[in-house]
C-alpha cells in the first residue's frame, strides 16, 4: 500500500508544479495541505517558538510560490525543495537574532531549484524518513548532538567545536564517524571510488 | 582531492555548513562531473530531506493555512469570504447608521423635550421673579377675592401700574378648548388682560404685563372664554374683584 501511496503522491507533486507555475491558487492550497505540517514541525524544531514558526512557514510558502518558475516541471521535487527553503528560513532567523556569531556557506545555495531535479521518487519516500529517524536514534548522544547542531542550527564544524569546547579536528572526526554510522544504519554502503 | 576525502562531507555540503576551503573543493569537484560523488551528493540531500520530514511534533494551527494562502493572494475561499465579509461589514455599517440615525432622532427628540422643559421652567422662573418683584413693589395694591363667598375660587390680586398678578385656588380646570381670560375693567369697559389655565389641583397664577401702564381700574374679573381669547367677556365672571 505504501509504495502505491507514494507513487500517487509523486504523481500529484508532478501535477502541482506546472499548476504552481501558472499561479493556480488551488495548487498552492494542495501544496500546503501536503507539506504544511512537515514544514511547520521542522521550523518549530529549529526556532522553538510557535509564533515565529508561523511567520516562517508563511515566508517559506511565499518563497516557493514566487519561485516555482525556476523548477523543471518534469523532474522537480517540491517536497525536498520546500523543506530546504523552510530550514534555511529558520536558520536565517536564528542568525539574525544573534544566536550565531558567524556564518558559513550561504544557505541559499542549498535551496537552488536545480538541486532538487530528478529527486522526487527518492525524496518522497516517507519510509526512508522513518529509517533516518531510527538511524539517528541509534547514534550515541554525542554523535546525535553533532548531527543535530549541523542540521537544526546550521552550525559549521568550527562553530560546533567552539560550542562543545572541542578541537576542530576532533569534531571533524566525530562528525565523519557519525555520518558513516548513519549510512550504515540506512544500508548505504556504496563503495567510494578514488 | 580524492573522492574518498570529499564524500564524508557530502551531508555537511548539502546542509550548507561545510566550511572553506572544503566547500569550494567540493563544488569544484562536483562541477567536474564526477558521477560517483554526484550520486553520493544526491544521497546526502535525500538524507537531509528525510531528517526534516521525519520529525514528530504538533500540527500547525488551522488558521495558518488561511494565512499562508491569503499572503500569497491565492486563497479563493478567502476572496469569497472577503466579499462576504465586505458585504457583512456594509450591512453592519448600514444597520449601525440606521440605529445611530434613530438614536440620534430619539436623542434629538429627548433634547427637544429637555429644552422645552428648561424653557418652560425658565419662563416660569422668570414669571415668578416678575410676580415677586410686583408683589414687593411699594405701589402695589393687594385685594382678596372669594373669601366671603360660599363657593370658591379664592385668591389674591396684586395691582400696580406695571401689571396685574392674580393668584387663585379652587379654580376648576377649564373644559376642552376653553381658557380663563382676565379683564381689567375701568368705567364699565373691560380690557383683555391675558389668557391662563389652572393646573389639575385648581391652582392658577397669571401675570399681566401691559405694554403701557395699567390705567386706573375698578374691577379685575376672570371669565371662561375660548382658547383663542375674546375681545370682550362672553360669559359670567368666575372671579370679580373690586379694587
Amino acid at each position: 500500500m505504501l509504495p502505491l501511496i507514494l507513487a500517487v503522491l509523486a504523481q500529484a507533486d508532478g501535477d502541482l508544479l506546472p499548476r504552481l507555475q501558472r499561479r493556480d491558487a488551488q495548487a498552492l492550497a494542495e501544496l500546503y495541505d501536503r507539506y504544511g505540517g512537515m514544514v511547520y514541525r521542522l521550523i518549530l524544531r529549529i526556532v522553538r517558538d510557535s509564533g515565529i514558526a508561523e511567520d516562517l512557514v508563511q515566508e517559506t510558502f511565499l518563497r516557493v510560490w514566487n519561485r516555482a518558475g525556476g523548477f523543471d516541471s518534469e523532474r522537480g521535487a517540491l517536497g525536498p525543495w520546500l523543506l530546504a527553503v523552510a530550514r534555511n528560513r529558520a536558520i536565517d532567523y536564528l542568525r539574525t537574532q544573534g544566536r550565531r556569531t558567524e556564518t558559513v556557506m550561504g544557505l541559499n545555495e542549498t535551496e537552488h531549484p536545480a538541486l532538487f531535479a530528478d529527486f522526487a521518487a527518492q525524496a518522497l519516500d516517507l519510509h526512508l524518513a522513518q529509517q533516518v529517524r531510527r538511524a539517528l536514534e541509534a547514534l550515541g548522544t554525542q554523535q546525535r548532538e553533532l548531527i543535530e547542531l549541523a542540521y537544526f542550527e546550521g552550525l559549521s564544524q568550527s562553530e560546533i567545536a567552539k560550542r562543545l569546547g572541542q578541537p576542530l579536528g576532533t569534531v571533524k572526526t566525530w562528525m565523519r564517524r557519525a555520518l558513516q554510522q548513519m549510512r550504515e544504519g540506512l544500508g548505504w554502503k556504496g563503495a567510494v571510488s578514488a | 582531492m580524492r573522492c574518498a576525502d570529499l564524500q564524508p562531507d557530502c551531508l555537511l555540503y548539502a546542509l550548507g555548513t561545510l566550511e572553506e576551503p572544503e566547500s569550494t573543493e567540493m563544488r569544484t569537484h562536483l562541477e567536474s562531473g564526477c558521477a560517483n560523488c554526484a550520486a553520493r551528493m544526491k544521497e546526502a540531500r535525500a538524507l537531509a530531506y528525510s531528517m526534516g520530514a521525519a520529525l514528530d511534533g504538533p500540527a500547525p494551527p488551522r488558521r495558518l493555512r488561511a494565512r499562508v494562502l491569503a499572503a500569497a493572494g491565492a486563497d479563493t475561499q478567502r476572496h469569497l469570504s472577503w466579499y462576504a465579509g465586505w458585504a457583512a461589514a456594509c450591512a453592519a455599517a448600514l444597520i449601525g447608521a440606521v440605529l445611530i440615525f434613530y438614536q440620534n432622532r430619539r436623542f434629538q427628540g429627548d433634547m427637544a423635550l429637555v429644552r422645552a422643559e428648561i424653557e418652560r421652567r425658565s419662563s416660569e422662573a422668570a414669571a415668578l421673579r416678575e410676580a415677586l418683584h410686583l408683589i414687593q413693589a411699594p405701589e402695589t395694591r393687594e385685594v382678596t377675592f372669594g373669601h366671603s363667598e360660599t363657593t370658591p375660587p379664592r385668591g389674591r390680586i396684586f395691582v400696580n401700574p406695571a401689571g396685574v398678578l392674580i393668584v387663585a385656588t379652587h379654580l376648576p380646570a377649564p373644559p376642552q378648548g376653553r381658557a380663563y381670560e382676565m379683564w381689567v375693567i375701568h368705567g364699565g369697559r373691560p380690557q383683555p388682560a391675558g389668557l391662563f389655565q389652572s393646573d389639575p389641583q385648581g391652582n392658577a397664577i397669571h401675570l399681566y404685563r401691559p405694554s403701557s401702564p395699567v390705567a386706573q381700574s375698578d374691577v379685575i374679573a376672570v371669565t371662561l372664554e375660548s382658547e383663542a381669547g375674546s375681545s370682550t367677556p362672553t360669559s359670567t365672571p368666575v372671579i370679580a374683584a373690586p379694587l
